[in-house]
């Protein structure tokens, strides 16, 4: 339970006056509070990069040659889980257990061609490269948050 | 007799309201490409290493591949090519002329991978493409603690 309570939960400061009576001391309890809300967001690394994601979006990072379309695969590495008044930061990532989001493999595509020229004058140097960038696209599914006694038996 | 209960009066319930935006992938995943159609000509050299591939690997590749109906053609006195059909209506043609076989298993894989949308630069502004508003709020100016006087 401490390490989970190394992981900051803050509120935003025009709500301070009400945070300060009811500010949670139980992780389920700081969960309960981004569950109730009616939307929330993480902030998860894919691919080596950060990215703001919240469910049903599609993020395209550069591809990824071990999955196949249609494969799901569960988000390992989510920094922060917030919602509209409330934030909870790992340090640096959030507890595996306690955010479970999904992200299903729905596409491998290129990119638009893009034609590179280079050249050094008075040299006889011309070269072009044409570049189509591989791709690989996901649909973030929904953010789960289980309850905490869930967890604990697990 | 009973008192009745006070029954509110239903709202309306408006038809925009009910539509659900597509989100192939979300709960089920359907994959996109319905219907490859192998075109090739039984005589010109050109279509052989097509005609291996159909011979060889065809089957197994639709097998593997139960969504997608896949339809071998004839074209007389024509090159090699393969059209993809996807459910967004669009299709895809690759030519497989100067191609060996597992240059054109590499197509067929790209068709397979493939959604059939239209090929567009996916950097910069559509690297996360969301239709959910934001969970924090937009900021506004007007709701600050000390708005900005000129």
């Amino acid at each position: 339970m401490s390490s989970l309570l190394m992981q900051t939960f803050r509120c935003l400061p025009r709500l301070s006056s009400r945070c300060l009576h009811t500010l949670p001391s139980t992780t389920s309890s700081a969960l309960e509070l981004i569950r109730s809300q009616p939307s929330q967001y993480i902030v998860a690394t894919l691919a080596g990069r950060k990215y703001l994601l919240t469910p049903r979006d599609i993020l395209t990072v550069p591809r990824l040659n071990k999955v196949s379309v249609g494969d799901v695969l569960a988000l390992s590495e989510i920094h922060e889980l917030g919602s509209r008044e409330y934030t909870l930061r790992g340090n640096p990532v959030i507890s595996p257990g306690i955010v479970k989001v999904d992200a299903t493999v729905i596409e491998h595509t290129k990119g638009k061609q893009e034609v590179v020229v280079k050249r050094k004058r008075r040299k006889g140097y011309y070269k072009t490269i044409r570049n189509k960038h591989p791709y690989t696209r996901l649909r973030i599914g929904s953010i789960d948050i289980p309850l905490v006694t869930q967890v604990a038996q697990s | 007799m009973a008192s009745r209960a006070f029954v509110a009066p239903a709202k309306p319930i408006f038809r925009a309201s009910l539509r659900s935006s597509p989100s192939n992938g979300l709960d089920a995943f359907i994959p996109q490409l319905r219907k490859m159609v192998f075109e090739y000509c039984e005589t010109w050299p050109t279509s052989a290493n097509m005609r291996t591939y159909i011979l060889n690997h065809l089957e197994d590749v639709a097998r593997q591949n139960p969504h997608c109906e896949i339809v071998v053609k004839n074209r007389p006195h024509g090159e090699p090519i393969v059209r993809g059909f996807y459910l967004n209506t669009r299709d895809k043609v690759i030519g497989l002329k100067d191609y060996e076989v597992n240059g054109i298993q590499k197509k067929v894989e790209l068709l397979l991978d493939s959604s059939g949308a239209k090929i567009r630069p996916l950097k910069g502004s559509r690297v996360v493409e969301s239709t959910t508003e934001a969970a924090r709020g937009i900021w506004s100016g007007m709701h600050v603690d000390a708005p900005f006087k000129i």
